[in-house]
């Protein structure tokens, strides 16, 4: 196990190297002159010219390179060229803010989404089923954008039942106060697709022969779905838990927007629109590693559930 | 018999509701034809067996006894069991019968057990369901049945995964599970098929041992008329939906009454003798009438073997050939598995040269790596392949090509080799393109017309795709798509393995009337023992990449040196004598 | 070609009718056609994306909504169902005549004798141009606009934006997907590390790094989508190009002598190009999607066009006033497309592979 775990850590190093690159490339190459933006708007020439000294632009591309990823390695990313703070500290404050939203997300849409596959898979080709997939595929062709806009006019507006928007510092009183509505809103959305995707998983598996097999046991139909169909799905729903992992931080990123959450993806939208690179980059590279660390931790979840994977 | 049977099966009638290419649904009739259906009778302690061919709708009408049939089949007719008819009880009744009275063993252990639970889990299931056994019982009931099985440290065994057997063993443990509950009636739906020829024999004989001791009856579906010769009481021979005969073993091997019965038992290759060409259905079925007693003649029979004359010159001469494949070990250690070691032979102009093995005996292996057919970049190659002089191992890539026209290869699985996309014409063109045989396209296409009615087939079939042919007519078409570059050698992998007793009678004439006409060179491998005894002049028996034995084909039959042959030869089912006359 | 019942054992499996002699034989396209045609949902779905596709040649080549951004209506008029709001506009004539008479005051005001002149050239021009509506057929915007005409339009941008980044998409992957699925060794695990890298980070993290570099506009929309969207793509060929080089038909191809290149682009892309097809369907529903929310952060198209996108956000505070009419029209727009689409893709992958069904 653990060479397995360090064989894995060291194929990491290449994406990571692959995705530091790509950043570095993209910003220093197309994006505007750092030292332009810092300088305020009446500087001289001269003054630009001494801040790229000082940010060492007039170095060659591999030394700045080089001084790129000494302070990714060291965590020094630098400070916000808009608010002038530590991007450390960033990290820091807005990651909870994210969490505290994203997590019950994941956790509801999963949880929920699972029986109701079931349920849906259990009465396949009925009439039911046919309602539910074209009642799926119109919901999903609905912008998660109007779903958000008329979810907070009609709860939160018209209804009252949750805060239009809100923050505090405290995680219990978001969990119980803020998050609510959005978390809402963003499973109902969630549910459609993953009920789909988890329907056409559960429907695989009954059509593979020891299905058959449980059958000629004598088995009833519930204990056959729970007892063997739902263990083998489960390995296609864990994949699908780990390619939505990545996603996690940012993927919320329109709920922090409209509901005023101060989480990473929000921090991330305004520094695009702020041209706000060391926010950018430091973002997208630790985003990197965790997507990475993630799949990893999905890869060793696998052993638990499927007999036949080999930690080689 | 006075006792009444066990299962009585009346006048079954089954179709499935399909969706055509128009979208209208109309029905297909599985089992059953127009008015007549499929009757049958198992009575208690017996094996009766099922015989057919595919299509024969031998696994419908089993799949039907039980209900597990999909859901758009439809079934008439009446099921006599314990005084109920099955066919119209409620799925409570059925759910308590499956499992506990009625049993079933299917045909391919791999994908009929499931793959994340445990084997001990598995056993235990109808353990806890019918008779209501605690976990702790039926673990160690569990335990007995694996022991019973013939499976070895029967307590350790029933925490692992079905993945970590081997096909054999696999299948125990299914047979292990449905004996669990003790039923009355085993349905086994072709056992062995999936399985190794010596492994096939364990189980038939396991079988037959587990029916003696504990009484059951047993319905044995297959489509080996030799082997269930050895396990059965009574035969139910059934042909596209209908039965052609019933009867007791001995009956129907030693007086078959019905023209199909006897045509399956006359076609089937023999160990014991080698005719000139077998006996196809279609020469049976289309003479008249004749007294049951008379037997039928193979007109064609000659029964002195072929002369295998060593003045025919040399075509192929192999030394030492080797090749391996690299598997990685560990974090960065790579380790060199032998696929195939150390092959020689020398084959010549005219001659068959066959290959037995079971699988991993590395037959394949070698025969894509005469034609370098296998990745050279996946491992080392050793050895030299003398073709007419040139090393084939040692050939440039630009020189490939020519050594392409001058040996072919045939594959097994006919549903398979042929592209679905292209049709027959665009199939047979395409080697003659690429050649550069023939001036243009419609001296090729017309050369193509002349190879399809060689092999048997009609010129219309150039515009046909494949799927609109059975796999008879699919290996037809693959073997004329290689003899369209006239190569003199031609490397057959298993090519009838995946064909009905009755065409692959057919094929295997059509290869042996093409040897003779074009002088061609067959490497043939098979793990059948029977049908390389027909085509072959010299054997080689391969086991773990090696050669285990080669010699002529009536002195390695005859008089086999090698343990391994013996088992071999052993494995291959007995039958009562057949109607072929001596 | 009758389809098999889901059964294990390959007997009944092979038991297929033959083709009665003297028909011809169906070929996959058409085959599948027949079988399309019999799926009612499919058809009638793919009748609506057709008509999208005749509203979008319209609008691009300027028959229709040409001048959407002209302001008819006075601000956030009704729907013309609703009938007129209060206020029935400005009559502009009324406010000129006002200031038209009025007391001498030249010595007082040195420009006082222009302001005649100036208020007749202003009648005059006020006379030209048109008198805002008060009610337009789908209602306007807070500025007037006519939100049909904007509908129109934006359906054209943002479906074209779709389908476009898809067939970019589409390009890319299929051709590394089939470069790394057949040959693998060195050039797989480049375009290997090359897939990892871009999967590494989250899609719409890419797409906000690349729109801060390269700004906004559609062809940079494209672009971005295009060049980081394959991933999806690229994993499917390969995929299906490694299981398919394996296959018997491919290496019978090789024994009689056809070349690499022949192998995967006449022998296994023909196999393969439904699973692309329909890929391709499921990108350009996803990329309609991300530019609609790329448009409402305002990261997406410029400012001057207009795309669902960009009327979802101005929908935003109209809708706190009561306006309904631009979200709806823009919502029911997208809906309509987006669900045809999907079902005309369902219905297509089907048609083409009954094997395929519940991919999606």
């Amino acid at each position: 196990m653990l060479a397995y775990l360090l064989r894995r850590l060291w194929q990491m190093i290449p994406t990571l190297i692959g995705v530091v690159l790509l950043i570095f490339f993209l910003f220093r190459r197309f994006g505007v002159d750092p030292a332009q933006t810092l300088a305020s708007l009446a500087a001289t020439p001269r003054e630009i010219a001494e801040i790229r000294q000082q940010l060492g632009l007039n170095e060659p591309w591999w030394v700045q390179l080089g001084l790129f990823v000494k302070g990714i390695v060291t965590f020094d990313w630098g400070r916000s060229w808009a608010t002038n703070e530590t991007i450390a500290h960033l990290l820091a404050t807005r990651v909870p803010a994210t969490l505290t939203v994203a997590l019950p997300i994941l956790v509801l849409d999963t949880l929920i989404a699972i029986p109701i596959a079931l349920g849906v898979a259990c009465v396949r080709g009925s009439l039911t089923d046919r309602a539910i997939m074209v009642g799926t595929t119109v919901a999903l062709s609905i912008s998660f954008l109007v779903y958000v806009i008329v979810g907070q006019y009609v709860f939160g507006f018209q209804l009252g039942w949750f805060p239009v928007q809100g923050w505090s510092d405290s995680t219990w009183t978001n969990l119980a106060v803020y998050a609510p509505l959005p978390v809402l809103l963003a499973v109902m959305v969630g549910l459609s697709p993953q009920t789909r995707l988890y329907r056409s998983f559960f429907l695989d598996e009954l059509g593979h022969d020891y299905v058959r097999t449980a059958r000629a046991k004598g088995l009833t139909e519930p204990a056959i779905l729970f007892g063997h169909v739902l263990r083998n799905a489960l390995i296609p729903i864990l994949t699908n838990v780990g390619l939505t992992l990545p996603g996690l931080l940012i993927g919320s990123f329109l709920i922090e927007v409209y509901f005023s959450i101060p989480g990473i993806g929000r921090e991330v939208l305004l520094a695009v629109n702020r041209s706000d690179y060391p926010v950018i980059q430091a973002v997208t590279i630790c985003t990197a590693l965790l997507t990475m660390l993630a799949n990893l931790v999905i890869d060793v979840a696998y052993r638990a559930v499927d007999p036949r994977v080999v930690m080689r | 018999m006075t006792a009444s049977p066990l299962l009585k099966v009346e006048d079954l009638h089954v179709a499935f509701r399909l969706l055509d290419a128009r979208g209208r649904s109309h029905r297909v009739e599985a089992v059953g034809r127009g008015e007549q259906g499929v009757s049958f009778e198992v009575p208690a302690n017996t094996t009766v067996a099922l015989v057919g061919e595919s299509g024969s709708g031998k696994s419908v009408s089993a799949m039907a006894l039980v209900q597990l049939l999909p859901r758009n089949a439809e079934c008439s007719g009446r099921v006599l069991w314990d005084g109920h008819d099955l066919l119209s009880a409620p799925r409570a009744h059925m759910q308590r019968l499956r499992g506990r009275e009625i049993a079933c063993v299917f045909q391919d252990p791999v994908s009929s057990l499931n793959p994340v639970l445990s084997v001990g889990q598995q056993i235990a299931e109808p353990l806890r369901k019918h008779l209501d056994m605690t976990r702790a019982a039926a673990r160690r009931r569990a335990a007995d049945l694996l022991a019973e099985v013939g499976i070895a440290e029967p307590g350790r065994r029933l925490d692992a995964y079905p993945h970590q057997l081997s096909g054999g063993q696999q299948q125990r443990v299914m047979i292990a599970m449905a004996l669990a509950c003790e039923p009355q009636l085993l349905i086994a739906d072709e056992p062995t098929t999936a399985l190794d020829v010596t492994i096939q024999r364990q189980i038939l004989e396991l079988l037959a041992r587990l029916q003696r001791q504990r009484g059951l009856a047993m319905l044995y579906i297959s489509h080996d008329l030799g082997a269930v010769g050895e396990i059965a009481q009574q035969i139910v021979v059934m042909r596209q939906g209908t039965v052609r005969e019933r009867g007791s073993v001995r009956e129907l091997f030693e007086h078959p009454r019905d023209a199909y019965t006897k045509a399956l038992l006359a076609c089937r290759p023999r160990l014991d003798e080698r005719p000139r060409r077998l006996t196809v259905i279609d020469d049976v079925l289309s003479e008249p009438a004749r007294e049951p007693a008379a037997p039928v003649r193979n007109v064609d029979l000659d029964l002195a073997p072929r002369r295998a004359d060593d003045d025919d010159p040399v075509v192929l001469q192999v030394d030492g050939l080797g090749k391996s494949f690299w598997l990685r070990s560990g974090l960065v250690k790579r380790v060199e598995f032998k696929a195939v070691q150390d092959v020689r032979f020398t084959l010549r102009r005219g001659h068959t040269l066959g290959v037995v093995g079971e699988s991993g005996s590395g037959k394949t292996t070698m025969g894509l790596t005469l034609l370098r057919l296998n990745d050279g970049a996946s491992g080392p190659l050793a050895g030299r392949v003398l073709f007419h002089g040139h090393d084939l191992l040692a050939l440039a890539p630009a020189d490939r090509l020519a050594m392409r026209r001058r040996i072919q290869f045939v594959f097994q699985n006919p549903y398979e080799s042929l592209n679905p996309r292209f049709t027959i014409g665009q199939t047979l063109v395409e080697p003659m393109t690429i050649h550069g045989i023939g001036i243009d396209m419609p001296v090729r296409e017309r050369r193509a017309r002349e190879w399809l009615q060689r092999v048997g087939l009609d010129a219309d079939a150039m515009h046909k795709y494949p799927h609109e042919f059975s796999g008879g007519q699919r290996q037809r078409i693959a073997i004329a798509r290689s003899l369209t570059l006239s190569p003199d050698v031609l490397v057959l992998d298993e090519a009838v393995g995946a064909l009905d007793v009755s065409v692959q009678a057919q094929v295997l004439n059509l290869l042996k009337d093409l040897q003779d006409e074009l002088g061609l060179a067959y490497i043939f491998i098979s793990h059948d023992l029977a049908v390389v005894r027909f085509m072959a002049d010299d054997v080689m028996v391969m086991k773990d990449g090696r050669v285990v034995e080669h010699r002529r084909t009536e002195a390695l039959l005859a008089h086999p040196q090698a343990e391994y042959t013996r088992r071999l030869i052993g494995a291959v089912a007995h039958r009562p004598a057949t109607t072929t006359p001596r | 070609m009758t389809d098999v019942p889901e059964f294990a054992s390959t007997s009944l499996a092979s038991a297929f009718p033959e083709t009665p002699p003297g028909r011809r034989a169906d070929g996959v396209w058409r085959g599948a056609w027949r079988r399309f045609r019999r799926d009612r949902t499919g058809t009638w779905a793919m009748a609506v994306v057709l008509a999208y596709a005749l509203l979008l040649a319209c609008t691009g080549s300027g028959l229709l909504a040409r001048h959407w951004q002209d302001e008819v209506a006075v601000p956030d008029a009704p729907p013309a169902f609703l009938g007129a709001a209060g206020d029935t506009g400005i009559a502009p004539q009324a406010s000129v005549a006002a200031s038209a008479a009025g007391p001498d005051i030249s010595d007082v005001d040195p420009l006082a004798p222009r302001y005649r002149e100036w208020n007749e050239r202003a009648a005059r021009d006020h006379a030209q141009a048109k008198p805002l509506t008060a009610t337009l057929p789908f209602g306007g915007d807070r500025l007037g606009r006519d939100v049909l005409a904007k509908t129109l339009k934006g359906t054209q941008i943002s479906v074209s934006v779709g389908v476009l980044a898809a067939i970019v998409a589409t390009l890319i992957g299929a051709s590394l997907g089939a470069i790394a699925g057949f040959f693998g060794g060195r050039v797989g695990d480049v375009v290997e590390w090359l897939y990892n890298v871009l999967t590494a980070v989250p899609e719409i993290l890419l797409f906000f790094a690349f729109a801060a570099v390269f700004g906004r506009g559609i062809s940079t929309l494209v672009l971005i989508m295009g060049l980081t969207g394959w991933t999806s793509q690229y994993r499917q060929v390969r995929a299906e190009f490694i299981k398919h080089a394996r296959r018997d038909y491919v290496r019978a191809a090789e024994a009689i002598g056809a070349s690499a290149g022949a192998r995967m682009f006449r022998h296994i892309l023909p196999n393969v190009s439904h699973v692309i097809l329909v890929r391709m369907s499921l990108l350009v529903v996803g990329f309609v999607k991300a530019e609609v929310i790329l448009s409402y952060l305002s990261l997406g198209v410029a400012t001057d066009q207009v795309s669902w996108g960009t009327m979802l956000a101005e929908s935003q505070s109209e809708l706190i006033l009561g306006h309904w009419w631009q979200l709806a029209a823009a919502t029911v727009a997208m809906a309509v497309f987006v669900t045809a689409f999907s079902l005309m893709a369902d219905a297509w992958r089907d048609a083409l592979d009954p094997k395929l069904r519940g991919q999606t």
